[in-house]
C-alpha cells in the first residue's frame, strides 16, 4: 500500500513539475484521439451506407406472360422454380424471397409510379415474379447465374440489375478499404506523434533517470510513475477528444441528416462504443508509448 | 556519526549472486579488487590498460591522473555502468562482472555516490533527494522521516531541508548529495571529483566530511584534481596515466616525491 502511494505520488509530483510537457503530451493525444474519433464515425457511418446499399440489390425472377412469352408459366413451372430456389437457399446465398403476383405489382406501381400506370389504360404487362433478396448483396451475380443454369421453364428472365449492382458492390468495397486504410494510417500517425512527444517529455529528464538509476532504483521504480503519468496523460487527452467530438456530434448532426436523406438503418456506430475505444486507445498509446521510450533511457 | 553497516555489502546476502570464484580468494579484507582491468571504448581509444590494485575495508584513496587517464572510466566500471573489455572487478568480495542486470540496483545501493556535478533531482528538495535513495529500497516512511534530518544534521543542513537544489549554493548541493550517499550508510563511497565545482574553502568543509565518513569505517575511493587536498590528507594515491597505474603510494601526494 505504501508502495502504491508512492508510486502515485511520484506520477502527481512528476506531472507537477514537467506541467508543459505533460500538457503537450496531453494535447498530442487529444487530436490523435479526435481524429481517430470522427474517422471511426464517418467511416462507420459510410460503411453502413454501403451495407444498406447492398442490402437493395434484389434478384427478380419473371415469369412468361402472354405480353413477353406469348405463353402464361403454369403453376407446375413456378413451382419447379420455387424448388430451385429454396435449393439456392439451402447453401446459405439467399435472405428472403417473396412471390409477387402480376396483380400485386400493378398495385405497388399504381402506388409508385402512377403516371405510368395511367399510360397502360388499365391493361397490366407486368409479369409474375419472384423477389430473392440475397444475403450479401456480393451474391446476387452467383444466384442468378444458379437460376439461369440449366435455364428454368416458364421463366422469361432473371434479372438482378448487373451494371447498379455491380457499381454499388465496387463503391463499397472501396468505402470499406478506404475506412480501414483511414483507421490504420490515423493509428499510425497518432503513435508516431504521441511517441515522439513522450520522448520529448523523457528526453527532457534524462538526467533525472540517470540519477534514479545510480541510487539504486529498479526499473519498475523508475518506470512505473512514467508509465501511470503515460496513462494519465493518455486518458485526459481521450477524455477531451470524447468531449469535443461529443460536441460536434451534437453541433453536425442536425445539420447534415436532412442533406444525407439516409434510411434508418443506416448509422454510426454507437458514441458509447467510439469513445470507449477511443479511451481505450489513448491508454494504450501513452502506456505503451512511454515504456518503449523509457528503454533506451535506462540502460545506465 | 553513526558507523557503517557491517562492511560486507549487502548484495553478498542475496541468494541469486554467483558463488564466490577464485578471484575471491583475495584477502577477506579487500573491498574493491581489479585484476588486470581493461576498458577499450573503441579500436583507438584505451581508457584503461590491464590495472590492477586492490583497496581494503575502510580505506581512503585518492584516485589521481590528468583528464582523460582513466579515473572517471574506473569509476563508472564499480558502478557498473558499463562493463570492462577484460579483467575481473571483485567488490565486497563479489565479482561484479557475473552480476545479473536486475542486481545492478541492489550493487548501488550498497556503494554510495557523489558526482563534480552533485547529480541531484532537479524539482526535489534537498531532504527529498535524501529521501529518494531510501525510497528506491523500499524504507518504510517512518524510518526515512527519521533518517533524512538526522543525515542532514549530519551534514550542516538541517535548516534547509525544504530547499530546492537551484536554491543551494554549490557546497550545499554537495553536502546533499554526500547525504544522499551516506544515509544508507553503505559500506563504500566512491567519488567522482567532488571539489571540482568547489571553491577551496567550500572544498575543505567537503573533505573534512567525507573524512569523518571515513572514520566510521566506510571505504572511500575519490577521484580528483584538487593537487592542495591530496598532499594535505596524506592518504593511499593511485596514480593513472594513459589509462595505466603509474604509481600507487601508502601515504602518497598528488605528485611523486
Amino acid at each position: 500500500m505504501t508502495r502504491f502511494r508512492l508510486l502515485i505520488s511520484e506520477a502527481l509530483n512528476s506531472i507537477r513539475a514537467n506541467l508543459s510537457t505533460t500538457v503537450a503530451a496531453m494535447m498530442t493525444v487529444f487530436i490523435g484521439m479526435f481524429l481517430l474519433g470522427v474517422c471511426i464515425a464517418l467511416g462507420s457511418w459510410m460503411v453502413s451506407w454501403s451495407n444498406h446499399t447492398k442490402k437493395e440489390i434484389v434478384v427478380n425472377v419473371y415469369f412468361c406472360a402472354p405480353e413477353t412469352c406469348k405463353t402464361t408459366a403454369t403453376d407446375a413451372q413456378k413451382s419447379q422454380a420455387l424448388t430451385r430456389i429454396n435449393e439456392i437457399r439451402s447453401q446459405g446465398l439467399i435472405k428472403t424471397y417473396k412471390y409477387v403476383s402480376k396483380g400485386d405489382a400493378w398495385r405497388e406501381m399504381q402506388h409508385s409510379s402512377p403516371e405510368l400506370t395511367r399510360g397502360l389504360r388499365g391493361t397490366n404487362p407486368l409479369p409474375d415474379a419472384y423477389k430473392i433478396v440475397p444475403s450479401r448483396g456480393e451474391n446476387a451475380g452467383k444466384i442468378a447465374t444458379l437460376l439461369k443454369n440449366p435455364p428454368l421453364k416458364g421463366v422469361e428472365s432473371v434479372n438482378y440489375n448487373k451494371k447498379v449492382s455491380e457499381r454499388v458492390l465496387k463503391v463499397a468495397k472501396v468505402i470499406e478499404v478506404a475506412f480501414a486504410l483511414m483507421v490504420l494510417i490515423l493509428l499510425v500517425a497518432s503513435t508516431a506523434l504521441i511517441a515522439n512527444t513522450i520522448r520529448l517529455s523523457i528526453f527532457s529528464r534524462r538526467r533525472e533517470i540517470e540519477v534514479m538509476k545510480l541510487v539504486g532504483a529498479t526499473n519498475w521504480f523508475v518506470r512505473l510513475p512514467f508509465v501511470l503519468e503515460g496513462l494519465i496523460c493518455g486518458f485526459g487527452g481521450a477524455i477531451l477528444a470524447v468531449i469535443l467530438l461529443s460536441i460536434t456530434k451534437a453541433v453536425a448532426t442536425p445539420a447534415l441528416n436532412p442533406n444525407l436523406g439516409a434510411s434508418t438503418d443506416v448509422h454510426a456506430w454507437p458514441f458509447a462504443l467510439t469513445s470507449t475505444l477511443m479511451i481505450l486507445t489513448g491508454l494504450v498509446l501513452g502506456a505503451i508509448g512511454t515504456v518503449v521510450t523509457l528503454r533506451r533511457f535506462l540502460k545506465v | 556519526m553513526t558507523p557503517a553497516q557491517d562492511v560486507d555489502l549487502d548484495i553478498q546476502n542475496t541468494g541469486a549472486l554467483p558463488a564466490p570464484d577464485a578471484a575471491a580468494t583475495v584477502s577477506a579484507g579487500a573491498m574493491i579488487v581489479c585484476q588486470g582491468v581493461t576498458k577499450r571504448y573503441d579500436p583507438n581509444v584505451l581508457a584503461l590498460d590491464n590495472v590492477s590494485f586492490q583497496i581494503d575495508k575502510g580505506e581512503f584513496v585518492f584516485i589521481v591522473g590528468a583528464s582523460g587517464s582513466g579515473k572517471s572510466t574506473l569509476i563508472r566500471l564499480l558502478l557498473k555502468e558499463m562493463e570492462p573489455t577484460r579483467g575481473t572487478i571483485i567488490v565486497g568480495g563479489r565479482d561484479i562482472s557475473r552480476l545479473r542486470p536486475s542486481r545492478i540496483s541492489q550493487l548501488r545501493r550498497n556503494i554510495g555516490c557523489v558526482f563534480q556535478d552533485f547529480k541531484l533531482l532537479p524539482n526535489r528538495s534537498a531532504a527529498e533527494n535524501v529521501a529518494y535513495a531510501l525510497n528506491v529500497q523500499g524504507e518504510s516512511s517512518q524510518n526515512i522521516r527519521r533518517k533524512v534530518p538526522e543525515v542532514l544534521s549530519l551534514v550542516g543542513l538541517v535548516g534547509k531541508m525544504g530547499s530546492l537544489p537551484n536554491q543551494l549554493s554549490g557546497g550545499e548541493q554537495q553536502r546533499v548529495s554526500i547525504a544522499r550517499a551516506f544515509v544508507n550508510h553503505p559500506p563504500l563511497l566512491v567519488c567522482d571529483e567532488p571539489t571540482g565545482n568547489l571553491d577551496p574553502d567550500t572544498s575543505v568543509g567537503i573533505m573534512q566530511l567525507l573524512y569523518s565518513i571515513n572514520r566510521t569505517g566506510t571505504t572511500i575511493l575519490m577521484a580528483t584534481h584538487d593537487r592542495e587536498m591530496v598532499d594535505k590528507m596524506r592518504r593511499r594515491v593511485i596514480a593513472l596515466e594513459d589509462g595505466k597505474i603509474a604509481r600507487d603510494e601508502r601515504r602518497g601526494g598528488y605528485s611523486s616525491q
